[in-house]
Formats: C-alpha cells, sequence, structure tokens
C-alpha cells in the first residue's frame, strides 16, 4: 500500500494512524510468498528489520543482545541451520555474524545479520535450538575468537595446537609473518626484495 | 579377563619410552580410526570401546585443513577458481560451480545460455562420476571388490570426456564467473557422451545384481545408523541422507538453478532411514542423473556465446565487482553445497565462505549415530553418510 496516499472519504483518519506504524518500519515489503513470510516474522519481533531481496531470499537484521530470541522465533519457519558465517570488518571494529537458514515446507533463504564488537566477542549459542550449530560454533571460535557462551566443546577443532588461540581468519593475522616464523629457512621460496607476493 | 591387562615388565619398559599401555578398564579402551585407515579418507574418529561395541565417538578433522577460505581472500576473483574447486576432490565442478554463481549474483550478470547449458551438463557428468567414486568405496567396504573395479573403469569414461571438453581430468578449472572458459570440443564429445550415458544405463542393471540387489549389502546394511526425521532436520542434514529420512528437499527442484527448471527429474524418497534406505536412494539418483544427461542431449547446446560480454572481462587481475553479499548453492552428491562470497568493492573478495555438507552430516551427526555401532559398522554408517573430509577441514 502506497504511504503517501490519501485517506478515501468516508474513513476515519483516526483507524488508520495505527496501521501506519508498523508500514514506516517495513516500507517495501513485495506481495509475494517471500514478503509474507518476512511480515509474518517481523510481526512477533519488531525489534529486527526485514526486507527481501530477490526470489527465495529474505534478509534480516537483529540487535545482537536479542539474537537467541529471534532464531527461536525463526526456527518454526525456517528448520535448518545452514551455515554461521563471520565476516570481520576489521576498519568498523566489528564482527559480523550471518546465520543463514533455509525453509524447507516454503522454501526460502534466510541471512539473519548481526553485529558484535570485536573487542571480547561474546554471543549465546543456539545448540538448543539446532544441535548442529555446535559445530559451526566451534569453527567460528576457533578461527575468529568469538566466545559463545553454553557451548561444551569450544576447544582445538582444526587447527594444529601452536595455531590454536591464534585466530588466523581475522584480518589482522598476519599470514607472511608466521608462515616464517614457524618454516623460517626452510621457507627459502621467499625473497625480501620481492613486494607482489599474493600472501 | 585378566590376560588383557599389560605385563608389569613391558609396563614399565613402556613407561621408558614414555607410553602408557594401561586400558581404561578391563574391557573398555580407546581406538584411533583413521586417518591412515583406508575407509576414513584422511579423516580420524577416536573412538571409547566396549568390546566390539562404539560406545563413544569422538570426531578428529583437521588432517586436510589448506586454509582455501584464507587463501581466497587474498587472491584475485578469477585466480580463486584454481584454489577452490579442490575442496571436493570426487566432484570438483561443484565449488567451481557455486564460487561462479555467488560471483554473477554480486556483479549483476546473466548468464548466457549456451554456458548454462554446458554448466548443467558438466554438473550431472560430475554427479555420475562422483557417484561411481562413491560405489568404489562403498563396495569396498563391505567386501564387494568388483563392483568397486567396475565403478572406477566406469569413471574413467567420464574422466576422459572431461579430458576433452577441459584438458584436465580430475581438477577442471572450467566454470568461471560469467559463463564457462571454452567452448565444448564438437558433435564429437557430444556422441561420445551420449555413448556413455547409453551404456551407463546398460551397466545399472549389473550393479544392481552384484552390489544394490546383494544379499550381502541388505545383511550389513538394514538397521545400521538409524535416525528420525526431526533429528535429521535439527542436524541440518541434507542430500540423500536427508531424503532417506523421507524429505522431499532437492536443491535443484526447491531453489532451481541452471536449466533445471526446464527439466524433468523426480527426486527419491525413502522412509526408513537406515543405510540401506541411504544407499537405494543413491541407487534412483543415478538412474534420475543419467535421464537428466539424456534429456539434455535431446535438448542440444543453444547457439550463441560461451561467455558474458563485459569490458571488464579484459583486465582480469584488476576485474572488480561491486560491493555486496551472495549466497549460492547447488545439489551436490553428498547434500546442499553452498558459497557466500562477500564482496567489497576491491579486486579480491573479502570473505568466502564454504558450506560443505558434511560439516553437518561429518561431525555431530556421525557421533550420534556411531553410539552403540558395532566396530564392524563403523565403515559403513561412515560411507553411508558419504562423508568428505575436506569439506569439514576446508
Amino acid at each position: 500500500m502506497d504511504m503517501n496516499e490519501k485517506p478515501k472519504v468516508g474513513e476515519k483518519i483516526e483507524d488508520q494512524k495505527p496501521q501506519e506504524v508498523p508500514e514506516v518500519e517495513a516500507p517495501k515489503l513485495p506481495d509475494t510468498k517471500e514478503g509474507k513470510l518476512v511480515a509474518e516474522v517481523l510481526e512477533k519481533a519488531p525489534y529486527a528489520e526485514g526486507n527481501v531481496r530477490r526470489e527465495r531470499r529474505v534478509e534480516f537484521k537483529v540487535p545482537a543482545d536479542r539474537i537467541k530470541e529471534f532464531l527461536e522465533l525463526a526456527s518454526e519457519k525456517f528448520e535448518m541451520l545452514i551455515q554461521i558465517s563471520v565476516v570481520d570488518w576489521l576498519k568498523e571494529g566489528e564482527f559480523e555474524l550471518v546465520y543463514q537458514l533455509w525453509s524447507v515446507s516454503e522454501s526460502v533463504h534466510a541471512f539473519v545479520r548481526t553485529r558484535i564488537p570485536r573487542e571480547n566477542a561474546k554471543m549465546p549459542t543456539v545448540m538448543d535450538i539446532w544441535p548442529v550449530a555446535e559445530t559451526y560454533e566451534r569453527e567460528a571460535h576457533e578461527f575468529f575468537g568469538i566466545v559463545f557462551e553454553g557451548n561444551p566443546r569450544l576447544g582445538p577443532f582444526i587447527l594444529e595446537p601452536r595455531e590454536y588461540e591464534k585466530h588466523p581468519f581475522r584480518k589482522d593475522f598476519n599470514t607472511l609473518g608466521y608462515v616464517k616464523t614457524i618454516y623460517g629457512e626452510d621457507f627459502d621460496r621467499y625473497d625480501e626484495s620481492k613486494t607482489n607476493y599474493v600472501i | 579377563m585378566t590376560n588383557l591387562e599389560v605385563p608389569k615388565e613391558l609396563r614399565e619398559e613402556a613407561k621408558a619410552h614414555d607410553m602408557y599401555l594401561h586400558p581404561i578398564d578391563k574391557d573398555t579402551y580407546e581406538l584411533f580410526f583413521g586417518p591412515q585407515h583406508m575407509a576414513t579418507e584422511n579423516f580420524s574418529i577416536i573412538l571409547k570401546m566396549d568390546g566390539s561395541r562404539v560406545e563413544k565417538a569422538i570426531v578428529n578433522p583437521g588432517f586436510l585443513h589448506r586454509g582455501f577460505e584464507k587463501l581466497a581472500e587474498q587472491r584475485p576473483y578469477f585466480t580463486n577458481i584454481a584454489l577452490l574447486l579442490r575442496i571436493c576432490v570426487p566432484e570438483s565442478d561443484v565449488p567451481e560451480n557455486i564460487y561462479s554463481m555467488a560471483v554473477d549474483e554480486i556483479v549483476g550478470w546473466e548468464v548466457p545460455e549456451r554456458a548454462q547449458w554446458i554448466r548443467t551438463v558438466v554438473l550431472e557428468m560430475a554427479r555420475m562420476s562422483a557417484w561411481m567414486f562413491w560405489i568404489m568405496g562403498f563396495g569396498n567396504e563391505i567386501g564387494l571388490y568388483t563392483a568397486g573395479q567396475w565403478a572406477a573403469a566406469y569413471r574413467e569414461r567420464f574422466m576422459r570426456l572431461f579430458e576433452e571438453l577441459t584438458g584436465g581430468r580430475v581438477y577442471h578449472i572450467y566454470t568461471v564467473p560469467g559463463g564457462v572458459r571454452r567452448d565444448i570440443p564438437g558433435d564429437k564429445w557430444l556422441r561420445q557422451l551420449r555413448d556413455t550415458v547409453e551404456y551407463l544405463k546398460g551397466k545399472l542393471k549389473d550393479f544392481d545384481e552384484i552390489l544394490f540387489d546383494n544379499y550381502i549389502t541388505f545383511e550389513r546394511t538394514e538397521g545400521v545408523g538409524v535416525m528420525d526425521k526431526r533429528f535429521a532436520l535439527k542436524h541440518a542434514v541434507t542430500g540423500p541422507n536427508l531424503r532417506a529420512v523421507g524429505v522431499p528437499y532437492d536443491v535443484r527442484k526447491d531453489d532451481p538453478y541452471l536449466l533445471y527448471p526446464e527439466l524433468e527429474f523426480e527426486v527419491p524418497v525413502l522412509r526408513e532411514g537406515d543405510s540401506l534406505a541411504r544407499v537405494l536412494v543413491r541407487r534412483y539418483e543415478m538412474e534420475q542423473d543419467l535421464y537428466i544427461l539424456e534429456q539434455l542431449l535431446d535438448m542440444g547446446p543453444p547457439s550463441g556465446p560461451y561467455m558474458v560480454k563485459d569490458a571488464r572481462l579484459k583486465a582480469l587481475p584488476r576485474f572488480k565487482p561491486p560491493k555486496g553479499d551472495a549466497y549460492a548453492h547447488v545439489e551436490s552428491t553428498k547434500g546442499d553445497f553452498g558459497a557466500y562470497v562477500v564482496s567489497d568493492g576491491t579486486h579480491k573478495p573479502y570473505r568466502v565462505h564454504i558450506r560443505g555438507p558434511s560439516q553437518s552430516h561429518g561431525v555431530t551427526v556421525l557421533e550420534e549415530l556411531l553410539k552403540g555401532a558395532r566396530l564392524a559398522d563403523v565403515p559403513v554408517i561412515l560411507k553411508t553418510l558419504d562423508n568428505c573430509p575436506p569439506d569439514i577441514d576446508r
């Protein structure tokens, strides 16, 4: 419905006012399967923002302190947690966590985004909603150093002991420096005079 | 039994060499299964055994970790193809395709029809050769080596076709953002592909006799490693493993890509959820894949370019897509294989996150299913789940 539409003759203006308030929060949700799904979720979770990206792709932005509440709500519609992607936005000093959900019944993929500060990054675990989150959280903990409170297995997973606690997927991890310290003289292909190394 | 205990002299000698040979108690012991075990493919499971029963299993990945995602952040967009396809060796075309599809979406490219046809054919050929690879492993696991050797020979036919098409046998580096790297060699190649499809259709009956309809297969897999629907959905199990518990989820039907909306095929579903159901779902899918290839060959390659026309493609190392992110996924033989690519507007991707299907069914699900299994069933459960260790390590 167009927001600038004038009230029709015969309708009371007082009746329309409360209806306009949710439309400001979600300005243009298309009248499709995805649009209805987003509207349904946002109705129960007014603190989140949502929009439709394209066919079968929707997106939500949720504040970090209410992420668990939101995912619990979303798990009714989205049965599967496909993965938890972490993006390190170094300049902004934030980690972006993207919980990617798939709805088997509706065939819609949802990105649930949230941002947390890089310093002392902590999140509640979602293991009790989707047990598979245990694996994804172990990975995110090992590579980025995010602590998922309530996950009992946040320990060494994929990396070797000497790489553990270094969090190599952070953008400020010095890959070349690490390789030089570990392999030392064995790393003979490295030439100081060259500047165009890709690592 | 007392004779299970290690003699005192031996224990002292071991202690001098920093080894501790004590069993946990009379019958319980720990067993390191893999990574050198043939069945596990560079994957390790630590089993806590009670006699010949598994009491607890802990998955121990990391033997293959090569840091592909980190390396992908430090290389230009097109160079990453040669890197990411090494994630899943039996079907290396899948990582190529998902990465290319995600980059296509960020740039906003509509892939030409001819390229879409070629990509679909390549993906189905990859699926078929990956099924052959799986039969090889599974046949060896339950002692039916002949089936495995046949499958290896039939896979060779696809490898030859791939070599003629792309120049590589295992790693193809063929699908790139915007299309494919070169055109199909000609009508002779299409005839050869049709011959191979016809040949394999006949050979499926031989596989039925020797493997799928075999008493040994039924004896070894029926009622082993059972999971139910709710468990599978909560653990994000996808692919044939999910279809074996009664959920008809197939990315090709539910989130169609390339030419799949135009093709006719069925999604086989069984309800039992045990190892036998998983094996049979794969058998039915092989038939469907051959049917899809046949339809594609009947359709014929559409005329037109095999690559998008874009001025930016002339300076590939400095190719810069706009800011944005995209997630693309395809149906592989292991399940739902996805890639999440984030672009910050420079010539390298800001973040590439690959979703391997084994990440879900190779860690928590495997640990749950192995509880209470016999030691002899451990490789059977591993192979019927079709675990691909590099999906987990990346």
